[in-house]
């Protein structure tokens, strides 16, 4: 948890933006569980199915466009809550100026509310370290 | 047709004179067993029961609260569809009434799907696009074409009162585009009426006349549930009713002779009491999210591979009412779909089992096929193709397992018994290229050999393809959304909708919007109900 709110304090700061900076944070920063995606080795197919349940508001295919949620095609590399014609995102993410890593959504779906109380996502995320990895690695798939 | 299953235009159960003479006295002594094992163990953190577990929530007697932190008149747990209408309608019949929701944000499920009400019986909608339907087709519809025995009373006011609950959509500022979608399946786009089920398939068209009833939101794209919740949030919201995010219903609260009088709730961490003068409305949702709560009373539905809906359908609404002596009815139902279509090409290809056999018509409403593949094969199910009926490139919903230039190399390569996929694929195009089909009367459009390579298997299993899946079971109510307890009398204080309960969906789901239709009618009906109890 401390780890989650020095990066909170970083993201949201306002001084500090860019992918570079986020990674670097990253390298060090475990979810609430002490899990690190370093440590597991995502599998493709089993993270179709993971990402299964997000597809209720998600789409990482680019032509689908934005659903519920925003589209998460390339999602790694952009910043958060920026994606033009998605008009829902909380306050939260629209005040947010890092960047999407595979390290951070790592942390985040470990337990949303932990880490931004104001999301509105309709999710509480998915607590199982080895099925977050493998969402990862077929989120990466849409680039 | 058998008896249960007539038209009666005079058999609505009246829920005041449900309640039997026995009924209280059972109730007290069900209330004092619930108190005993709440001054023995004290609070919920005392007495070991997990919060996520799939045990019922014990409910809590009236005399272990010292003092509320809340008053209200109706209190509503859940912001979906079912809740919000409950607190339209309280707030309307003059109740102050508050209503938790458990995340950050209102509208559950309702919110995430299409938002379709399945409607009908000559509602505005209908009349404007020149469709006839009648309360009795409707109702026939509905009552014969799901699981055997539904919940007839329901079904029968359901019907009777759908063109003034479509009125009242519009009226709570739901819009809907005066414009018939002749798609298969909800659309990516703007019409606001389409067959939502399986109307216009064999043997449904043969049996009930088809009328489209999918009424959907006006709103491009598939989040007409949004658009539906956001005009009956704001409705909600005009009349003065209270919210509360990021609440946590957690038990009821009974006085000595069973009456529900309140809620303890976990308010970000603070455990909160809440008392309700009228009457509590569950609207929690169902419970596809508490995996364990599946496996143990949905064992079908715990092999498919997707949850399909808000992370709030947790059992909580169900096992809260378990826990004050609510009966649970139809556990093991529920919704399950792994969609061949669209696009419409595909459907001139078939679906099999493990045996290459067909088993239901591929352009029935997808739910129908899935009760099929979830219940009764398995879970375990392919689709064959060719390359006219091939599925789109890029879709990975189902898994490729085996491509060839004859069919019985890919039969071969399948690994199907020797000599089934040949023989069901003959048949088919044998009939296929006369117009026909003996099974299962695919529709003629949808109708042609599959003779041209490549030839495809893909995996519809349920626990391969991607296999969105939630739950019908849930409490007993009455027509008027007053819970039923186990030995089948009426819980005073006590009123549940949507998927919490166990309401017009069965599996076979029959058609988009009968889930949504439903809590939102039964929704209404509860907090009318809620804000009637002043005994």
């Amino acid at each position: 948890m401390v780890g989650e709110r020095i990066l909170k304090k970083f993201l949201f700061s306002g001084w500090l933006t860019g992918l570079t900076t986020a990674l670097m944070m990253l390298a060090s920063t475990p979810s609430a569980m002490g899990e690190q995606l370093a440590d597991y080795r995502g599998d493709i197919d089993r993270g179709r199915l993971v990402f299964g349940q997000c597809r209720t508001c998600h789409y990482p295919e680019k032509i689908i466009g934005h659903h519920n949620g925003p589209n998460l095609h390339a999602i790694f590399g952009k910043v958060a809550g920026k994606q033009p014609g998605f008009d829902y995102y909380s306050e939260t993410f629209k005040a947010a100026e890092f960047v999407w890593t595979p390290e951070l959504l790592f942390v985040w779906l470990a337990d949303v509310e932990a880490m931004f109380p104001d999301t509105t996502m309709m999710s509480l995320g998915v607590p199982d370290p080895q099925q977050r990895a493998d969402l990862i690695a077929y989120l990466q798939l849409f680039k | 047709m058998s008896e249960n299953k007539q038209f009666n235009k005079n058999s609505l159960v009246d829920s005041k004179n449900a309640a039997s003479l026995t009924r209280r006295r059972l109730l007290a002594a069900m209330a004092a067993t619930a108190a005993g094992a709440a001054f023995a163990k004290g609070d919920e953190k005392d007495s070991g029961v997990e919060l996520n577990d799939a045990s019922p929530r014990i409910a809590e007697n009236s005399r272990a609260i010292r003092h509320w932190d809340i008053t209200t008149d109706v209190l509503v747990a859940g912001s979906g569809a079912a809740g919000i209408s409950a607190a339209i309608d309280a707030a309307r019949a003059g109740a102050k009434v508050l209503v938790v929701e458990k995340l950050n944000k209102l509208g559950g499920s309702s919110a995430m799907s299409g938002g379709v009400i399945y409607a009908g019986g000559g509602t505005a909608l209908q009349k404007a696009l020149g469709y006839e339907d009648s309360v009795e087709d409707m109702y026939h519809y509905i009552a014969e074409s799901g699981r055997k025995h539904p919940h007839l009373d329901k079904i029968q006011v359901y019907c009777e009162e759908s063109v003034a609950h479509f009125d009242w959509l519009l009226a709570n500022g739901v819009p809907y585009k005066e414009e018939f979608s002749a798609s298969k399946g909800l659309a990516f786009n703007e019409a606001g009426l389409y067959y939502s089920g399986s109307e216009e398939a064999w043997p449904w068209r043969d049996r009930f006349k088809p009328v489209p009833r999918g009424h959907v939101p006006w709103e491009k794209g598939h989040q007409g549930g949004r658009k539906l919740m956001e005009a009956l949030i704001a409705s909600a919201n005009a009349l003065g009713v209270k919210s509360m995010k990021r609440v946590s219903a957690e038990r009821l609260v009974l006085e000595d002779d069973g009456r529900v009088v309140g809620m303890i709730a976990d308010v970000q961490g603070k455990r909160t009491r809440i008392r309700a003068r009228r009457g509590v409305v569950l609207a929690c949702g169902g419970f596809i999210h508490n995996r364990e709560m599946v496996r143990l009373y949905a064992p079908e539905l715990y092999d498919c591979s997707v949850p399909w809906a808000n992370a709030g359908d947790l059992g909580i609404g169900i096992r809260m009412g378990m826990g004050a002596g609510a009966a649970a009815l139809r556990m093991d139902q529920g919704f399950a779909i792994g969609p061949i279509y669209p696009p419409e090409n595909t459907i001139a290809g078939i679906a099999v089992n493990e045996n290459a056999q067909r088993f239901t018509t591929e352009e029935g409403y997808h739910a129908v096929m899935g009760n099929d593949v979830t219940y009764k094969h398995n879970g375990v199910a392919y689709f064959i193709c060719d390359k006219t009926s091939d599925r789109p490139a890029g879709s990975d919903g189902q898994p490729l397992i085996a491509e060839a230039d004859t069919i019985a190399e890919l039969e071969q390569k399948a690994g199907f018994p020797e000599g089934s996929l040949q023989m069901t694929v003959d048949y088919y195009n044998r009939h296929a290229r006369k117009g026909q089909d003996p099974m299962f009367h695919k529709s003629k459009k949808y109708l042609s050999a599959i003779d041209k390579p490549p030839f495809k298997v893909y995996d519809l299993s349920v626990d391969r393809a991607q296999y969105s899946s939630h739950t019908f079971g849930g409490l007993q109510t009455l027509p008027n959304s007053q819970v039923v307890n186990i030995w089948g009398d009426a819980i005073p204080g006590l009123y549940a909708a949507g998927r919490t309960t166990s309401g017009l969906p069965t599996s076979p789901y029959i058609a988009s919007g009968i889930s949504v239709g439903d809590c939102t009618f039964f929704g209404r009906k509860a907090g009318q109900s809620a804000a009637a109890d002043k005994s």
